[in-house]
């Protein structure tokens, strides 16, 4: 079996699994990284969300292959950031979390479009984000919330 | 056991293909959903895996006499960004699936794949583009329209890589995308449609139009398209319920988990005289 | 008002968003083994043998002979088997669990064993009733004598599935103490260990729940645990290792239960001055294989079956049918939202038919605090209604636009519903049954420690219950907290359930607060228990469904507005505006937050999320089918809470849970109306239906 070499939460990393596992399951079965959520299992639901270079993609539909040499980084990598805590404060200040199982994707999802969106409009909050599924908040919240982390990072992104 | 293999040139690619019957996975979106096995454990492929996102060469979009050219490996957030793309295919692409999965999944990748549902080869067939096949023994251009068959089902010889789609510049003045999913985002098809036409000095000059999710693959036929150029409006508009009798012949849709059969045909064929009516009414 | 307007930093929020929260599929014990269910591939039928597979060197079979107690789920009604054992009901009912280390092979052991059944003829329409209800009000032969002409309509909901975002998880071991610990993904943790001490034969004390972080529920996961908790227990006690069974999304959508289906008639006797005289309703529920708890559903949809109106006679009555399909069972509203859609549509069509504006129609009978409930007993607090529809009104501009859109083309409609939902148990069981407890310890540090069984799935109780008491005790937020039930260490406060948290447990909070604060001294260790007693007014016969359903009611009201696209049928919902009483608000935010997720997640029951079902086995079995509204489907909703502080409750508060759910699908299934100018008698209101009814019509 080939190592697979890529960078995971700022660590070089090489993993000698077969190249077609899922990706969410190396994050958290073998890194213990379980942070990621496996929701549906086939790319609907969004809780298994990671930044691939600084994308958000769905973890359970990307083969481990695919990931070498890409950088991956998963909500224990990202909450180490300024850039999170300006989203976990905003998040927190409308309540844009309750059941709490698909926040770590929304945030990575987040993320992946205030990085290149710094200052999104509400009609792009939602269609980035619309491959995040929650079933509590009735999103409301959460566009609010980016909407606050949007103008209260600005500069950040 | 199965071979798995990561290519990073289409060399390497090309070589491996030569003599191995692989499945070609570049985002893996569709195939990681088809394939899988319970969590925590590498699906089950039951013949050998070629994967392809890492060939660089593979990853330009750029244009020549040709026409606009996507590499196999571009992923789908990449061409509906990128200004030299056709814009119906950019509007088609915006509505596919999730941005998450528009990171990574691919034009190739989808016409690959051939599902029924699929919004890509509407437009791929629409358009005229072509599938650029390559293989140690050559390259092949296929229509994109002949290229898929059936279900699932696509003209690829077991050595050959899909390596780009070409989109021949069309003219036109007026175009329609027009996507009927379950639900406003992330959703899959129950009945799309791509349509363009040019109209000077009150003819129409081009039309051409494609259903997608109401048959077993894109619906379009030129044929009938030829019968609609040359028409004044008025005649267009005199003749609409003819002609759209006639389109209805050419799908076929089906009951499933997403919708049924009546509804896809009466959609399909509303979006239909809503494109006649656009024709008629926008060059007024 | 401080405390009404403000809210506190959620307990559990740091934890969740920093992704560091554990559910249960996040834990992993050393020699853990896993489960995968061996369910029935036919609707009807009896096993006539199971040939299992040659099973691996630390593979184990566990099916009903490994049952020491008693075969049942304890639920309400204990008829669903933890595992089949002679007799199968429906696809997908549990026979037996393959139980080893790694979940490929016992995936393959799942397709390699061969159950060979005698099958029989299934049934799917609602056609064995086993179980039925019926009440009367008043005197309805009167009603039926003095009526000039009756109008009659049949109502139609579908499935409804939780989708809650994590699927249903449990696992299991023998802990220290010698004791089945369970800890999963769950809303009741002593439903489970009364569950499984029945399963085991063992006594309750020998088993302890503990709830992990569970990634919401929404009735979900109120009953199902108990039957995957049994089923784990069942296999700890022959394997003596810990074994964890987590669904994939596929299994948890095919075979968990969900919203009841039904179809309810409404008939009303209309009098010479155009008079509703009283209405004849007859209410159909499918209640799949096994009963379970659907009697109390039942009860819950004929109790709400007049909604938010009061008529003088009444004749109500109502089954649900035995089918051979997946049981259903709880879900946020619990039978309320079939029959309030069905109200709420016929008044609606009532007043249209007698040629009378609606909303008069509604005012004429809307209920006034002293009048007769549906149940003939009284509504005994002041009922703030009128107040919350003009603040609706006037937050919507609704008279401007009902007008408006009333104009042919306009393909716009806005739609209103006004409601009600009982809080708690049903009538004094919260009394009689249930006798809820709580127990708070302070510390010689004099934090105190807040405990109650009341589980958090999202909706904020550990924030909200531990602020009841820091605001009795008029201390910081901070100084109280309140950590996850654990039957070991919470007292039963009974279940996470019928919008009785906040204005049951959190009343006993309240009060207990109070009890504390009177004796507090500082620098000790402090303990109080309090048990429930409720308002003595509250008298209720379950036999003959008189008396006061409910110790009290949330009321509310939802407009909403959409658009319509007559090419693709398709439904846009543009705008919504929501009124509430719920008593006084504990914490605003969370309040909001409930306000937004039920409305949602009922205007999706209205017009979204069909689950069809072919020869009883589901058909959107994915959230790729499954259809839940997604962040461009959510309409920007506007939310106003009028004060009205309830007695009995903690500050005044009363439940919200479900109240913001059970008014979305009429209030948009009205708005679809007026935009399609046709009649919408079934919920969900699809691209499909629409087409139907518009070309039924024109025909």
């Amino acid at each position: 079996m080939t190592s697979i070499k890529f960078r995971l939460n700022g660590k070089d990393v090489a993993v000698d699994l077969d190249p077609s596992m899922r990706l969410i399951d190396v994050l958290r079965d073998h890194f213990s990284l379980k942070g990621v959520k496996e929701g549906c299992g086939e790319g609907s639901c969004g809780a298994c969300v990671v930044l691939m270079d600084g994308y958000s993609v769905n973890s359970c539909l990307l083969p481990l292959a695919n990931v070498e040499g890409h950088e991956i980084v998963t909500i224990e990598g990202f909450k180490e950031t300024k850039q999170f805590d300006v989203l976990q404060k905003a998040f927190a200040e409308v309540g844009g979390s309750q059941c709490g199982f698909c926040s770590p994707g929304m945030i990575i999802a987040a993320q992946s479009l205030l990085s290149h969106n710094p200052h999104p409009t509400e009609e792009e909050i939602k269609a980035h984000m619309s491959g995040n599924l929650c079933r509590c908040t009735g999103y409301q919240a959460i566009v609010q919330a980016v909407e606050i982390a949007s103008k209260k990072g600005a500069g950040l992104w | 056991m199965v071979e798995k293999k990561i290519a990073y040139t289409k060399k390497e690619a090309l070589d491996f293909l030569a003599n191995h019957d692989a499945y070609i996975i570049a985002g893996g979106s569709d195939m990681m959903v088809i394939k899988k096995n319970v969590a925590g454990y590498a699906p089950l492929f039951d013949k050998d895996v070629l994967y392809v996102s890492h060939i660089k060469e593979l990853a330009n979009i750029y244009e020549d006499k040709d026409g606009v050219h996507i590499g196999a490996t571009a992923t789908m957030h990449e061409i509906e960004h990128h200004k030299l793309c056709p814009s119906l295919l950019r509007k088609a692409i915006s509505e596919v699936a999730s941005t998450n999965i528009r990171h990574f999944c691919t034009l190739a990748g989808n016409i690959g794949n051939a599902s029924p549902a699929g919004d890509t080869i509407v437009i791929d067939a629409l358009l005229d583009a072509k599938v650029k096949l390559e293989s140690v023994d050559g390259v092949r251009l296929v229509d994109a329209k002949d290229f898929v068959l059936g279900v699932r089902k696509i003209y690829r010889h077991p050595n050959e890589l899909i390596t780009e789609l070409i989109f021949p510049k069309i003219e036109y003045t007026g175009e329609l995308w027009f996507k009927v999913g379950s639900r406003r985002a992330d959703s899959i098809s129950k009945v799309c449609f791509a349509g363009y036409y040019e109209v000077k000095k009150n003819v129409v000059t081009k039309f051409a139009c494609c259903f997608g999710a109401v048959a077993i693959r894109p619906a379009r036929s030129k044929e009938l398209e030829a019968k609609v150029v040359g028409l004044s409006l008025e005649e267009l508009k005199a003749k609409q319920p003819q002609i759209a009798g006639d389109f209805a012949q050419i799908i076929a849709p089906i009951d499933d988990q997403r919708s049924n059969k009546e509804y896809r045909q009466t959609v399909a064929m509303n979006i239909f005289n809503k494109f006649i009516d656009d024709i008629v009414g926008g060059a007024k | 008002m401080e405390f009404y307007k403000s809210s506190t930093p959620k307990i559990d929020f740091p934890e969740k968003i920093r992704g560091e929260a554990k559910f249960t599929d996040d834990f992993v014990l050393p020699g853990m083994l896993y489960a995968q269910t061996v369910r029935s591939t036919i609707a009807k039928g009896k096993i006539k043998e199971i040939k299992l597979p040659e099973l691996p060197e630390g593979y184990y079979w566990i099916s009903a002979k490994d049952i020491p107690g008693e075969n049942v789920v304890n639920i309400i009604f204990s008829d669903w088997p933890i595992f089949a054992d002679k007799e199968v009901n429906y696809v997908g009912e549990p026979i037996g669990l393959f139980v080893g280390e790694n979940k490929e092979v016992l995936h393959k052991l799942c397709q390699q064993i061969s159950v060979i059944y005698e099958e029989e003829k299934p049934v799917f329409d609602l056609v064995n009733s086993y179980i039925h209800k019926e009440f009367t009000k008043g005197d309805f032969s009167k009603a039926e004598k003095n009526a000039v002409k009756t109008i009659k309509e049949t109502y139609e909901t579908g499935y409804q599935e939780q989708a809650y975002i994590e699927p249903q998880g449990i696992l299991c071991y023998i802990d220290e103490d010698d004791k089945f610990y369970l800890t999963g993904s769950m809303q009741c943790p002593f439903y489970i260990r009364k569950a499984v001490a029945r399963a085991l034969g063992i006594a309750p004390e020998k088993v302890r729940v503990k709830q992990p972080a569970v990634g919401g529920a929404f009735g979900g996961k109120e009953h199902y645990p108990s039957l995957t908790g049994s089923q784990l227990a069942v296999a700890v006690n022959k394997i003596h290792r810990p074994v964890k069974m987590c669904f994939e999304r596929f299994e948890d959508m095919a075979y968990t239960t969900k919203r009841h289906p039904s179809v309810s008639t409404y008939e009303a006797f209309i009098g010479k001055n155009n008079e509703i005289l009283g209405l004849r309703i007859r209410v159909k529920l499918n209640g799949g294989a096994y009963k379970g708890c659907s009697g109390v559903v039942l009860s819950r949809a004929l109790i709400a079956s007049c909604n938010a109106y009061v008529f003088e006679n009444l004749d109500v009555a109502g089954d649900v049918y035995c089918t051979n399909t997946v049981p259903t069972a709880a879900f946020r509203g619990f039978g309320a939202p079939q029959t309030i859609f069905a109200m709420e549509m016929f008044i609606h069509h009532v007043a249209k038919e007698l040629g009378v504006d609606p909303l008069q129609l509604r005012m004429k009978y809307l209920a006034k605090q002293g009048d007769i409930t549906t149940n003939s007993g009284e509504f005994h607090d002041p009922i703030v209604l009128p107040q919350l529809l003009d603040k609706a009104m006037e937050m919507s501009d609704y008279k401007r636009k009902v007008v408006e859109y009333a104009k042919p083309g306009s393909n716009k409609g806005i739609g209103m519903s006004l409601f009600l939902h009982g809080c708690g148990f049903t009538g004094s069981g919260e009394s009689t049954i249930i006798n809820g407890k709580v127990k708070l310890i302070k510390d010689e540090n004099d934090h105190v420690h807040v405990y109650a069984s009341s589980a958090d799935f999202g909706q904020g109780n550990r924030t909200t219950l531990a602020r009841i008491v820091s605001n009795t005790l008029g201390l910081p937020a901070e100084q109280c907290t309140m950590e996850a039930a654990d039957t070991d260490h919470t007292p039963d406060s009974g279940p996470t359930a019928a919008s009785r948290t906040i204005i049951i447990v959190g009343f006993l909070m309240e009060k207990a607060a109070k009890q504390l604060k009177k004796i507090w001294k500082s620098g000790v260790r402090q303990e109080h228990i309090e048990s429930y007693v409720g308002p003595s007014y509250i008298h209720w016969d379950e036999d003959t469904m008189q008396g006061d359903a409910y110790p009290s009611y949330s009321w509310g009201v939802n407009i909403v507005e959409v658009s319509f696209d007559p090419v693709s049928y398709q439904i846009k919902v543009d705008h919504c505006w929501s009124t509430y009483d719920v008593g006084r608000v504990v914490d605003e935010r969370i309040a909001v937050g409930q306000a937004d997720g039920g409305l949602l997640q009922g205007l999706g029951y209205g017009y979204l999320e069909h689950m069809g079902i072919k020869d009883g086995k589901f058909r959107n079995r994915s959230l790729s089918d499954y259809i839940i509204p997604t962040f461009e489907d959510a309409p920007p909703m506007e939310t106003a809470f009028i004060d009205n502080p309830f007695i009995y409750g903690a500050n005044g508060a009363k439940g919200m849970g479900e109240l913001t759910l059970v008014g979305g699908a009429p209030a948009i299934a009205l708005a679809i109306e007026q935009a399609i100018g046709h009649k919408v008698n079934k919920i969900p209101a699809t691209p499909e239906y629409i087409m139907e009814v518009i070309n039924h019509d024109k025909h």
